[in-house]
């Protein structure tokens, strides 16, 4: 095998690692908050990549504020999911696995949405930091994928800097730890919940922004997205912060060296199967059993 | 200072409290006692909020606190300790302490403010033990951070449902210690105890219960001899 051609794909691997990890970060905020599995994890990047494009190619703006709107829509989008249909469905008292549905029929909603109004068309974000790439043993990195892996382990040692240090943070770990005991020390555990929406909205969001260069913006990236970055949380353990981390780059190094050894179209079935066999082998993460620890 | 009145409340549609009516003045120590079943945790739970009423009224200072939800009557001067503790087990003493500290800096009512030096006064194995996972810790030494982490709420009245139950006797010293410190600087305490012989070194005055109802009420007098009353014990305690 050919040693730049292997190079070329354990950094194109390492790049969609940290896409599915941030996927696999949002769905493992929302999951410690709220003890919600996610469904519509990908749905918040779908509309943070389609919202960062309008505003970028449609009105021109920089990319910047495109990035940061793509990353605040997210927000809403998660936000306004908690507020419209979680809250009121947990008032009425149904049980955990009913949120995965709700969060599931939500995800082929919009995906539908998407598809009625924008249709089939793909689209691309720009990459920040311009089309050009670095050399490394001749093998090509594009200077967005460095941008998204500095980026997004940026945002992964914030995360945890937010719950470890700030009160906010705490309340959100505390009111998922024990409901009832942050409700009698003053912390509105709903709120806590709404909050813990938000932020995996702003996380998915960011991953939109961030993989839209990469792969184009279309209808149906939200599930697949969802779908690998779940694969990433679970591979990682969902409570261990940087859990995902290490379960998205070792699907995304498994999904592009299965692409040099089988042809690019069975990747998914290898990367999927491989980590059926992962998971058979270490159930509870590659991280072991401490990462899978909960409330 | 706290009076509930006529409250009923139950799970599921099961009533457990019946027309429950009880009341707590200031400064005072009283003593909520009750065979295992009668309701006792059911009360505390309604008073803090975790438990909807069906019917009547909780008042504090006068004011009507029964709609509020659990996290907006610590505003009001009420800390409970529950039963099982609810702590939060993987985070450390401290940030299970100043979590409620800082609720407390902002809502807390107490004339007399409780800092973190305080409640290590009030138990000083905390000291030694800030940085270590709450869940690390023994059942009496937890059960001695969620009476400081209720004290960080700076209330005026302390609400402890059987802070005594599967502890070692030095520990339950240790509390009974504490409380009578808490007493002594003009805490409001209503204590929910099994063991009676505890509850007397602590409270003024106690309260029976029964099937989910107040079915004695002994004052001053009565409850300093209730030790010796072999026919309410038997009644109500069944011991
Ligand atoms: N979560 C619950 N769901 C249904 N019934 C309950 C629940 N908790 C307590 N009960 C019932 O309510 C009654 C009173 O219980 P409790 O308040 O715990 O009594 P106590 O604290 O005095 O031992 C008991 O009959 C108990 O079985
Ligand atoms: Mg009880």
């Amino acid at each position: 095998m050919n040693g730049t051609l292997l190079l070329q794909s354990v950094i194109v691997g390492i790049t969609n690692g940290f896409v599915y990890a941030l996927v696999g970060l949002g769905i493992a905020v929302v999951f410690r908050g709220t003890r919600i599995i996610n469904a519509m994890q990908g749905e918040f990047s779908l509309v943070g990549g389609l919202v960062a494009f309008v505003v970028v190619e449609q009105l021109g703006w920089p990319l910047g504020v495109a990035a940061v709107s793509g990353v605040l829509a997210g927000g809403v989008v998660g936000f306004a999911m908690e507020w419209l249909l979680v809250r009121p469905t947990r008032r009425r008292g149904v049980g955990e696995e009913s949120y995965l549905l709700l969060t599931l029929g939500v995800a082929f909603a919009i995906s539908a949405a998407v598809l009625y109004f924008i249709g089939r068309d793909t689209r691309s974000l720009p990459g920040i930091g311009g089309e050009g790439s670095a050399l490394v043993f001749d093998a090509a990195i594009r200077h967005h994928a460095i941008w998204l892996v500095v980026l997004s382990s940026a945002v992964m040692l914030l995360l945890r800097l937010f719950y470890d240090r700030t009160r906010i943070g705490l309340s959100m770990m505390a009111a998922s730890i024990d409901e009832e005991g942050a409700a009698t020390i003053g912390i509105n555990v709903p709120l806590m919940r709404s909050l813990s929406f938000l932020l995996g909205g702003l996380v998915g969001g960011l991953a939109g922004v961030l993989v839209s260069p990469l792969v184009t913006i279309h209808y149906e990236m939200g599930l697949l997205l969802t779908l690998k970055g779940f694969a990433a949380a679970i591979l990682g353990g969902l409570l261990n912060p940087f859990g995902a981390v290490v379960g998205g780059v070792t699907l995304g190094l498994i999904e592009s060296l299965a692409v040099l050894s089988v042809s690019s179209g069975y990747k998914d079935v290898v990367a999927m199967t491989l980590l059926i066999v992962i998971m058979i082998i270490l159930p509870n993460g590659i991280l072991g059993r401490g990462s899978r620890k909960g409330g | 200072m706290l009076r509930v009145e006529g409250i009923e409340a139950g799970y599921g549609g099961l009533p457990v409290l019946k027309e429950l009516t009880l009341a707590i003045e200031r400064n005072e120590a009283v003593a909520l006692i009750g065979a295992n079943g009668a309701g006792k945790s059911t009360l505390v739970r309604a008073i803090c909020g975790l438990l909807p009423l069906a019917a009547g009224r909780i008042l504090q200072d006068g004011r009507e606190i029964q709609r509020l939800p659990a996290h907006e009557r610590t505003r009001h001067g009420i800390a409970v300790v529950l039963e099982a503790r609810h702590l939060f087990g993987e985070l450390t003493v401290r940030n299970n302490l100043e979590l409620a500290a800082a609720h407390g800096e902002r809502h807390g009512t107490a004339q007399r403010k409780f800092h973190l030096d305080d409640v290590i006064e009030l138990f000083p194995f905390l000291r030694t033990r800030l940085d270590a996972a709450v869940q690390l810790l023994s059942g009496g030494e937890q059960q001695m951070v969620a009476i400081a982490r209720a004290l960080l709420l700076q209330p005026e009245l302390l609400i402890l449902d059987e802070p005594s139950t599967g502890l070692s006797p030095k520990v339950v010293r240790e509390i009974v210690g504490a409380l009578a410190t808490l007493r002594s600087g003009g805490m409001s305490i209503l204590l929910v105890e099994q063991n009676v012989a505890l509850a007397v070194e602590t409270a003024d005055r106690a309260y029976v219960m029964a099937l989910g109802a107040i079915v004695r009420e002994l004052d001053a007098a009565a409850w300093k001899s209730v030790l010796g009353d072999e026919t309410l014990l038997q009644a109500y305690l069944g011991s």
